[in-house]
């Protein structure tokens, strides 16, 4: 009685290779570790945001660890510059908006029309 | 706990492997492994929650037993459907709509002058409500049909709590998934594939495009449309509808991503909707799902086509209210879902009705069209207040010189996600058919890749998903 439907993960792929568990668990691991290496501040900062604890400050002296050993190397590098070009990003503005920039801290404004603001 | 969380991952991947690995012992291990992770995954809200989906499985098992019982002696099912179904409504009436009836019959009363202080009780909404109970009422309905046999206690419970689907959707019908659990499922590399590409593109979607136009343009245009001009509402509007189907689609893509790699087959939910070019389209596009539900368990119980034009454009509109309702207790969501039946009805009759020879509207046109119907019934979805989506459709009309909030990044975000909608359909099939070739080492390489760059362009912090609240 089991009804047919579409889901997007009906791909019919290669049978060749590894099996897919094991596939999976390459990918996931592999996966893993390049971030455990290349991101390990977001392991860092998910520490500093546990509640406060015997553990939990021994987690977070081994995640500031890894995040300290790994930015020493330089593995931190490419997040970074990727980071500081999207935060760029953020900053452009268009020829005529500089005037009215102000509102983005909009918490500071409200209530005040913009052309008030000017 | 959110899906584009470390927190997530933590919880998710000790599951993944547990599942893999003692979970293979037996199936129902499997099972039970699933459910206790479904449970702690729902707990994190609130553990009070946990015991209202417990007795919601409980009481649609034993109802659906009922059902079948009577209907294996030739009997009619209607009474134990009856009582199931008013079981399940009262149960979301309650949580849902409890506070926003009290605030009305006050008001009500009020202006009859017969003021009465009304019993107001906090009631708190447990999260996803709206889609178990909707899950409940179709597995008793399709056994009442004999679409779907009668699901075991732990395959019931299983369904109604597995967290992938649990406060978000996609609606997983017992047809779709109780089948699944029968046996222990094997996972292909095209399913690995396709997961990886959902999950990285729902995180992109969510954390990237849907975070940033919310925080840096939706909220604050939304907040005070007095004070934003005409530019910036008009991207404010704009902004939303990207936003709300990233945000959206984003959960249902990792939700099918993560179910993927536990073995399980969820179904579609959307199908690039803004390229949708009537409104009939659009809803089959758009949380395919829901639509598909309230077709096939509200529009075609009230009748659906079989009557006069305005018999169909009755329940068209009945359905559409409803599924306004269901979104939440409030007027400007009975209004958006009064707009989408006034013009699913006004398609009906025009497609009945268009003179002779009248030719019809180019295919972009159309699209632009219904687009902009669909935008105009978001302004109202998003709106806090009947008055501030008023408020909101005042000050576009006044439409004030300048731009303030909308950057030219965010400018962009919205372009990005209108591209999304025209990118060919076929185009994640094909790549994970390609990147399923790839070794598991290069794979795992590239997705971490991405996983980077979208954690370098993510906006600080992660909002709840906007359908969390449903």
């Amino acid at each position: 009685m089991a009804s047919k439907f579409d889901s997007p993960v009906d791909v019919d792929a290669d049978a060749a290779g590894l099996p897919g568990l094991a596939h999976m668990a390459i990918v996931l691991g592999t996966a893993l570790l390049v971030l455990m290496l290349g991101n390990a501040h977001a392991l860092a900062a998910w520490a500093d945001g546990l509640e406060p604890s015997a553990r939990s400050a021994q987690i977070a002296v081994f995640a500031h660890g890894v995040a300290d050993q790994t930015a020493a190397l330089g593995l931190d590098g490419p997040r970074a510059a990727l980071k500081s070009r999207w935060d760029n990003a953020k900053r452009l503005r268009w020829d005529d908006q500089a005037v009215a920039d102000a509102p983005h801290d909009i918490g500071t404004q409200l209530g005040e029309p913009i052309s008030a603001q000017r | 706990m959110l899906f584009p969380t470390l927190d997530f991952a933590i919880f998710f991947l000790p599951v993944l492997i547990l599942v893999w690995t003692a979970g293979q012992a037996s199936n129902e291990w499997r099972k039970i492994i699933l459910l206790l992770a479904s449970w702690v995954f729902y707990g994190v809200w609130d553990w009070r929650f946990v015991a209202l989906l417990i007795a919601s499985a409980a009481i649609n098992w034993s109802i659906a037993a009922r059902i079948d019982a009577r209907l294996a002696r030739d009997q009619a099912a209607q009474p134990w459907l009856a009582i199931g179904v008013a079981a399940n409504l009262a149960i979301l009436g309650w949580f849902k709509y409890y506070g926003f009836f009290v605030t009305e019959v006050a008001g009500v009363l009020a202006g009859l002058g017969w003021s009465r202080d009304l019993p107001v009780i906090e009631v708190i909404l447990p999260v996803g409500i709206s889609f178990f109970t909707f899950q409940g009422m179709s597995y008793l309905i399709d056994v009442a049909r004999r679409d779907t046999r009668p699901a075991t206690f732990l395959d019931l419970t299983l369904l109604m709590s597995f967290f992938p689907h649990l406060v978000a959707g996609p609606i997983v019908r017992a047809s779709h998934l109780v089948p699944q659990f029968a046996s222990k499922p094997r996972l292909t590399r095209g399913m690995v594939a396709s997961a990886i590409i959902l999950i990285i593109w729902g995180l992109f979607k969510k954390t990237v495009v849907a975070s940033e136009l919310s925080v840096a343009l939706v909220d604050k245009v939304f907040f005070d449309p007095s004070a934003q001009t005409g530019l910036d509402l008009l991207a404010g509007a704009y902004g939303y509808a990207v936003q709300i189907y990233c945000d959206f689609s984003a959960y249902s893509d990792m939700a099918v991503g993560l179910a993927a790699l536990l073995g399980y087959r969820f179904p579609r939910n959307f199908l690039s909707p803004y390229r949708a070019a009537s409104l009939q389209d659009f809803w089959r596009r758009w949380h395919i799902s829901l639509s598909n539900w309230l077709r096939d368990y509200l529009y075609i119980s009230l009748g659906g086509s079989r009557g006069s034009i305005w018999f169909l454009c009755r329940n068209l509109m009945i359905t559409m209210l409803l599924g306004g309702l269901w979104h939440g207790a409030k007027w400007t969501f009975l209004i958006w879902g009064a707009l989408h039946g006034g013009v699913l009805a006004m398609e009906r009759l025009w497609r009945q009705w268009r003179p002779a020879g009248w030719p019809t509207l180019p295919a972009p046109l159309a699209v632009l069209m219904i687009f902009h119907i669909v935008v105009v019934g978001w302004i109202f979805f998003r709106a806090d207040t009947l008055a501030g989506a008023l408020d909101y459709f005042v000050q576009l009309w006044a439409f004030r010189p300048g731009v303030a909030l909308a950057s030219p990044l965010l400018v962009g975000l919205i372009g990005v996600g209108m591209a999304i909608h025209f990118t060919p359909p076929n185009l994640l099939p094909a790549m994970a058919r390609r990147v399923a070739t790839w070794p598991a080492p290069v794979l795992g390489l590239a997705a971490a890749g991405a996983v980077l760059l979208i954690d370098a362009m993510r906006f600080e912090g992660v909002a709840a998903f906007i359908y969390y609240q449903f």
